[in-house]
């Protein structure tokens, strides 16, 4: 049963200072009207004790959390495709030696290619050992590997699919279906957004052409929820937000303010002969919030702003690399000004245009993992060195794991296993440097702890102080749920 | 003691809220257990059980499970989560102490002091039973009963016919809606708001029936209409406009989770789905019976399937997502999402019920049982999307066909005159003349056909001339098998004629749009017809050349015969609307003992729907003979000119002699002359216009759409499933409906109905569609509540039931339950018209208050549920962005067809074509749904990116200046007028005196500021200016 969390005790001053620092430091294109609705809004931040409610009038306005946490934003890194875990993070020894020996009694029906199950094969990549923790970690990584000590591993992920698109799916709304609401979707619904000028769900995808993931937008859908709680899509070409541009005459000499100015009155009269109405003062109101926005918005995206040195570190000006760094760069640059939800995919659609290594996973793997290695390592190293890691949760993960036997061809790859991957969280109150969970000995399915993705899902959203089993959307009758009728958080893995 | 360990729990519950079930809290037992349970057992059988048994077990047990808790024995009660370790932190006594929603007893008094003091202490002494309190119960399978309790929740009910309260106020009223809603506030005290003017009434009931606002004539002429049916004569016209269909359709399309792509992995297109939101507006113009609308929806392939608009209609149950990549261990799982898909998408759109929750077990708070939802489910286990070939406009064809005919008829009469006057007796005399010009044969010869298939169902028609026509069924990639015989020998060439025909596209030769085909694999097996036992063996083929060919390469005669999947013969480029003709060498001459039978398949694989549709075979023992078409003699002619010749015309069959009347008629320069210009005239035959449509449909002749799956497309029949699961299946299904809309059990049988003879189809839809509309003992009468509620919804901004698509516990219990139950039955008596309801409604004093907001009304009655006010509602995206275009002049009017992606479209939004990974951004920003789900009533957000599009949207800058365009060349000279005019085109009123000085004073500001620039035009950038405020003003977009 749920308990009563209306006794818990209110937001910290603590936590309350950190957010005024975070907001000064954001300066610039926020201005004081954000900070000070959101100070009113703590003068009487409450924990919620039931579904959060939708003001008609500013249905992103911050909402209070079911309990305190940590995170107040996340970055999810999307391994899109299937990452291998026995190829990345999750060591398997036992695979060196068993291998090329046929895996005995192997459902065919497993991955996604019947005809192409091949024996056993070990990982084309050396492992060795970081951090204070130990972890083994593969050689793809050089520089992620010696963030390990920041990391929460969780090796026992299951998924209940071995096909992309439900599978990505399921790792977005917890459920292989589309039309439900996603995690980011889920989340600004229940805690709001902390920008008046940003949108609160930001997604970027790749932006080399290789496509949007399977299943393309419903990954970021709001479903049933109202469709402000879905993702902003930042075009990887051409204008990132639609209409962020003034027509070029009303730019110049202060004339889209007059015009503006005139609306205003305009709109004014017409409120006095329609006193009560909130709804008519919030429209006008917002295109006051809209001018600030074509400002700030293009001020978050502009990476140029930041130093150069840390661009370097991020990876730009390396090619390989470099439209993921940015991709990071804008990532910080928004939680920093209050986004509450960030999703990067790595990764375009299926095949060699993802992790999706069917065929030769060395190739594969070396390869997105030289593209987002660097640039992921620095967002973690600019976050801790900007204080904002702990309240930042950045999450890397794609939608299932591949099998420990080959999948037959010329260069061998890996297929689909939607039994065993492995998740890392990082910062945003998560234990760091632990490990959770584990596979069997050649990580064909996981065995120790079992983390289904609801269970994954509860996790996150415990992170960023909210019950998942109160965290409900009444829709047709039924209070729906991001984790459905499942979903166990794991305690192990908090701080 | 107690009170430590529990607050001690507690805290520990905070810090690990994660629920345990019962089971993973059997840890250690206390050393008083036996002890402890010994006093529970004696305080159950004194107290709690008779308690139980008598306030919970009928619910939670007994007869039926609510709420998904049993306590019939003590491991339900346990494993339900619904008792902790002590009474005190149970859920089960915050519920019984009204602690916590729902109360309980549910709508019961509550239990006394001492009742609940017994339970908690029971359950503190580990809730022990000594027997289940009913025997029936047996871990957790036990079936939902619907009992007549359950009939009893008020939208369940039969219709009532309430009688039209009493009101104290005389005046206010127009007709008979308003005393329901008067009765309602004046027992509050609440006086309605007065009528609106005449002025702001029309620009409501414009924006309300067809999205646009009236034009500043079309307002003169409404005011200037002093006679008292000028209100009725207005929604008249309104409701006969085109354009309603086109603003109330969008409302159902919202239901209806319309879209016109597949979703998942590739969302690929549904080309031919734009036909369903096609019949949705039509349908609406031509005021369709709702009950119709909804059967035909369901089932307008077995209902009406000679109507192109009850075939348009069954795209609603097509309308969901389905995935297009399907590994093997998915499709089964998929195919019962699919199902799911359609029944709920029914039961929310049309009864307002979340059936789909019964999916995994009994409703939690509706009386929908499991079984209820697999029996109604079953409805659909043959169903499929299909794409067909319609004529959208039969009656036209029919038409014009009449008027061919007529014109046809005297062609052939004289024709035939001829014939049966001169040809008969020159032929018989002929007969007997024996004189025979074996010449005239020629190096084809064209055997008999005597069978013909068609993978894909086509239809074959064996023609006088040896050839073969197909119709019907044309689908992606068909194959035909001919078999053929003939005494040729021996046979050295086969040539296939592909006639055009005035059937086809372009007159073909071929079948596909443009009138081609592709012509993948052509194959010969022969056998001799005096060994029976012998195989056909296959024939090699060389040589292949033809009288046409579309390219040297992949589209080529030798294409037809290379082996290869991706090239066949085609003739585009040259050669449509022509016979063509392809002539194939044997590597080996073919001679068989007696007849040869030939057996040919063609196969049309290389592109989709390219079939031939005309086809002729003839063989030839020549050697290398020429590629024509034409001549040929038919295999008959032979035989019977040897008969003719030996003088034994008596010995000739039926059909050699007519092959010889043929042939000699032919011969005949008279007749040859009559009969061109019969065939010339056949040529202007009209034909159907056939076009693609999605439908849904069953039966072995339809093929379903499909993208990459590895398994089948349907099963046939549907299983009772544990939990949802595949994996655990029960019985095998029979189709049923909801118990709890059913009056009697029995009557079941009424609306089951057995398939006629002729029938490919299951008739299950249309069974489902008989209950769904029976007012009397099914589902009609909350059919006709559900709808009456979404059209008052529309009208009013609210429905009297505020959960359109939940008319169960969880929804909202009307404000007006009679005046729904009037309403519903108004619906009924209008012959399920819903022109008569929107009329009536928005005659009513209700739907004319004004929208004044009043502080001390606003205190009693907040929300305005008692209807005191109008309450103000913001145009939707669609409504939004017609308006903007109708304003500027730009608006396109053209009605139907497939719709498009393309933003700067300048045709109503309604056209904007559905893709579920391409939403329209702007319909997005203004609340218009994801087309996933069900959606009654989109949400009203007030965001800044709508305000962005407002400021810096091209199409919205591009209206703002062709409507500054309109009314400076009204009045070229004078600012003042031409702010005079902006204001009655865009808010149907002049502006006031104050608006009027700070327009012109911001029209100059901007004018000199663009003249200092030299900017061209500088009086048109800033009226610009002045009208792209105008049509960002809140009164734009919220219209009194």
């Amino acid at each position: 049963m749920t308990q009563p969390y209306s006794e818990l005790p209110a937001i910290s001053l603590n936590q309350l200072m950190a957010r005024r620092q975070l907001l000064k430091r954001a300066g610039g294109g926020l201005g004081t009207l954000g900070l000070l609705s959101l100070l009113q809004q703590e003068g009487v931040l409450k924990t919620a004790d039931a579904a959060p409610s939708i003001k008609a009038t500013n249905p992103l306005a911050p909402k209070p959390t079911h309990m305190p946490g940590k995170a107040k934003s996340v970055i999810w890194l999307f391994i899109n495709g299937g990452p291998s875990h026995v190829d990345t993070w999750d060591y398997k020894p036992e695979l060196e030696k068993r291998d090329g020996v046929a895996l005995e009694g192997f459902d065919n029906k497993t991955g996604f290619f019947q005809n192409a199950v091949g024996p056993l094969m070990k990982s084309p990549f050396k492992f060795k050992q970081h951090g204070e923790s130990g972890k083994w970690v593969s050689e793809i990584f050089p520089h992620l590997s010696q963030h390990v000590d920041k990391m929460a591993f969780i090796h026992s992920g299951h998924t209940e699919s071995n096909n992309h698109s439900p599978a990505l799916f399921m790792m977005n709304c917890g459920i292989p279906k589309m039309g439900y609401p996603c995690v980011g979707s889920w989340v600004t619904y229940g805690l709001g957004s902390e920008s008046d000028s940003l949108p609160a769900f930001v997604v970027m995808s790749d932006p080399l052409g290789r496509g949007l993931p399977k299943g393309h937008s419903l990954n970021w859908g709001a479903g049933f929820l109202p469709s402000v709680f879905q993702g902003t899509y930042l075009r990887p070409t051409g204008e990132p937000i639609d209409n962020l541009q003034p027509p070029s005459v009303l730019t110049e000499k202060g004339r889209q303010r007059s015009q503006l100015d005139l609306l205003k009155s305009l709109n004014r009269q017409h409120l006095q002969q329609n006193e009560g109405d909130q709804e008519l003062a919030a429209r006008i109101e917002s295109f006051e919030l809209a001018y600030r926005m074509q400002s700030a918005a293009p001020e978050a995206l502009d990476i140029s702003r930041e130093p150069k040195h840390l661009q370097e570190q991020y990876g730009i000006g390396t090619k390989k690399c470099e439209h993921f760094a940015k991709q990071c760069l804008i990532a910080r640059r928004m939680v920093e000004r209050g986004t509450r939800f960030v999703q990067i995919y790595s990764g375009g659609m299926e095949n060699q245009r993802s992790w999706d290594g069917h065929s030769d996973i060395k190739g594969n793997h070396s390869g997105f993992a030289a593209e987002t290695d660097q640039p992921i390592a620095a967002l973690l190293a600019d976050l801790e060195s900007r204080g904002l890691l702990d309240e930042t949760l950045v999450i890397w993960g794609g939608e299932f794991g591949r099998l420990p036997i080959a999948q037959k061809g010329a260069t061998p790859g890996r297929d689909h296993n939607p039994h065993a991957f492995t998740t890392w969280l990082a910062g945003g109150g998560v234990k760091a440097g632990t490990t959770y969970g584990a596979t069997d000995e050649i990580g064909f399915k996981a065995t120790e702890d079992k983390v289904h993705v609801n269970d994954l899902h509860a996790t996150i959203l415990r992170l960023l102080g909210m019950d998942h089993e109160k965290l409900t959307y009444l829709y047709s009758g039924r209070r729906f749920r991001l984790t459905d009728v499942g979903g166990h958080v794991i305690d192990k893995i908090i701080a | 003691m107690r009170n430590s360990t529990s607050a001690l729990i507690l805290l520990f519950g905070i810090v690990l809220p994660v629920s345990l079930s019962a089971a993973e809290k059997k840890t250690a037992l206390p050393a008083d257990h036996a002890q402890r349970m010994q006093q529970g057992l004696e305080l159950f059988k004194k107290e709690v059980r008779p308690l139980l048994v008598e306030k919970c077990l009928n619910c939670h047990g007994g007869k039926s499970v609510k709420g998904d808790f049993d306590l019939s024995n003590r491991k339900q009660l346990l494993d339900s989560g619904m008792i902790e370790k002590t009474g005190k932190e149970s859920y089960l006594m915050a519920l019984v102490e009204h602690r916590e929603e729902p109360f309980m007893p549910l709508k019961e008094k509550k239990l006394s002091e001492k009742e609940i003091t017994s339970l908690s202490k029971w359950i503190d002494l580990g809730a022990p039973y000594d027997k289940p309190l009913a025997t029936s119960s047996k871990s957790g399978s036990e079936k939902m009963v619907i009992t007549d309790d359950d009939r009893k929740f008020w939208s369940f009910q039969p219709l009532s016919s309430p009688a039209i309260p009493k009101v104290k106020n005389k005046t206010w009223g127009q007709n008979q809606i308003d005393p329901f809603v008067l009765e309602k506030l004046e027992e509050k005290g609440l006086p309605p708001n007065e009528q609106v003017s005449k002025r702001t009434y029309i620009r409501r009931a414009y924006f309300d029936l067809i999205g646009l606002p009236p034009t500043p004539a079309e307002v003169q002429e409404f005011l200037a209409d002093q006679s008292p049916d000028a209100y009725e004569h207005l929604i008249d016209r309104l409701l006969s406009s085109p354009h309603y269909g086109e603003r109330w359709a969008r409302h159902w399309l919202d239901i209806a989770r319309f879209a016109e792509s597949h979703g998942f992995e590739h969302d690929y297109d549904r080309n031919f789905a734009y036909h369903y939101r096609d019949f949705v507006i039509k349908a609406l113009n031509q005021d369709m019976p709702y009950d119709q609308f909804v059967k035909w929806q369901l089932a307008g392939d077995e209902i009406a399937p000679e109507n192109p608009l009850a075939l348009m209609a069954t795209g609603f149950l097509g309308a969901g997502v389905f995935p297009t990549q399907i590994t093997a261990n998915e499709v089964e799982r998929t195919r019962y999402d699919a199902l799911d898909d359609m029944l709920n998408t029914t039961g929310l759109g049309m009864l307002g019920l979340s059936v789909g929750c019964a999916r995994c077990h009994d409703h939690k708070f509706d009386p929908i049982a499991s079984n209820d939802y697999y029996r109604m489910l079953s409805t659909f286990t043959t169903t499929v999307r299909t794409e067909i070939e319609i004529d959208l406009d039969p009656d036209k064809y029919k038409r014009e066909k009449a008027k061919f005919d007529l014109a046809h008829a005297p062609l052939v009469k004289v024709l035939q005159e001829y014939e049966t006057t001169q040809i008969k007796t020159q032929f018989e005399n002929w007969l007997k003349q024996r004189k025979i010009d074996t010449t005239q044969l020629d190096e084809w010869i064209i055997p008999d056909v005597v069978s013909h298939s068609s993978k894909g169902k086509a239809r074959f028609e064996k023609l006088e001339d040896g050839s073969v026509l197909v119709s019907g069924p044309n689908i992606n990639q068909d194959q035909y098998t001919f078999k053929l015989r003939t005494n040729v020998k021996p046979i050295r060439s086969i040539r296939l004629e592909t006639l055009s025909h005035r059937s086809f596209p372009h007159q073909g030769p071929g079948r596909a749009v443009n009138g081609n085909f592709s012509l993948t694999a052509f194959k010969v097996k022969a056998k001799s017809l005096t060994d029976k036992k012998g195989n056909a063996k296959e024939v090699k083929l060389t040589n292949a050349r033809a009288t046409h060919e579309q390219n040297k390469t992949t589209l080529s005669a030798k294409s037809a015969i290379d082996g290869q999947y991706g090239s066949g013969w085609a003739v585009d480029l040259g050669g449509i609307g022509k016979d063509q003709a392809i002539v194939f060498d044997l590597e080996t001459p073919l001679e068989v003992e007696g007849e040869t039978e030939l057996t040919i398949t063609m196969s049309f694989t290389n592109n989709v729907n390219h079939s031939i549709g005309h086809p002729r075979f003839s063989v030839s023992n020549s050697s290398t003979p020429a590629v024509k078409t034409g001549a040929g003699s038919p295999e008959q002619l032979s035989k019977a000119l040897q008969l003719v010749e030996q003088g034994h015309p008596d010995q000739l069959t039926a059909a050699q002699k007519q092959t010889l009347e043929r042939r000699f008629r032919e011969q005949d320069s008279q007749w040859v002359a009559l009969s061109t210009k019969v065939n010339q005239h056949l040529k202007t035959e009209p034909q159907p216009a056939l076009t693609k449509v999605m439908i849904c449909s069953e039966g072995p002749e339809i093929k379903p759409v499909r993208h990459h799956s590895q398994g089948k497309d349907f099963f046939d029949e549907t299983y009772f499933l544990t939990r949802g699961d595949t994996e655990q299946k029960g019985d095998i299904v029979k189709q049923g409906f909801l118990q709890v809309l059913m009056r009697s059990p029995q009557q079941e049988k009424v609306w089951i109905e057995a398939p006629p003879k002729s029938a490919t189809t299951s008739y299950r839809r249309t069974s489902l569609a008989n209950w769904m509309t029976d007012t009397k003992q099914g589902a009609g009468a909350l059919l006709a509540r559900v709808i009456a509620n979404r059209i008052w919804q529309h009208h009013i901004g609210s429905g009297i039931v505020t959960t359109p698509n939940d008319f169960g516990l969880q929804g909202e219990r009307p404000t007006h339950p009679e005046l729904l139950d009037y309403l519903a039955n108004q619906l009924i008596q209008h012959g399920w018209h819903l022109k008569p309801l929107h009329k009536q409604i928005m005659l009513s004093a209700t739907y004319r208050q004004s929208t004044d907001f009043d502080q001390e009304k606003s205190k009693q009655d907040p929300e305005n549920k008692l209807y005191w006010r109008r309450s103000p509602q913001r145009l939707e995206g669609e409504a939004i962005r017609d308006s903007i275009l109708y304003i500027g002049n730009r608006l396109d009017t053209t009605m139907y067809g497939p719709g498009t992606l393309q933003q700067d479209s300048q045709r109503r939004s309604i056209y904007f074509k559905i893709k579920r990974s391409q939403l329209i951004p702007m319909m997005q920003l203004f609340d218009a749904p994801e087309a996933l789900v069900s959606i009654g009533q989109r949400s009203s957000t007030t965001i800044a990116p709508q305000a962005l599009l407002f400021m810096n949207a091209k199409f919205i800058r591009e209206s703002a200046k062709s409507f500054a365009k309109r009314i400076q060349e009204m009045h070229p000279n004078s600012h003042e007028k031409s702010i005079e005019k902006a204001y009655h085109i865009a808010l149907g009123r002049a502006p006031s005196a104050s608006e009027a000085t700070i327009s012109l004073a911001f029209i100059q500001q901007h004018q000199t500021s663009y003249e200092s620039e030299k900017k061209p035009e500088p009086a048109l950038l800033a009226l610009t200016d002045f009208t792209h405020a105008l049509l960002s003003t809140n009164e734009f977009v919220y219209p009194n």
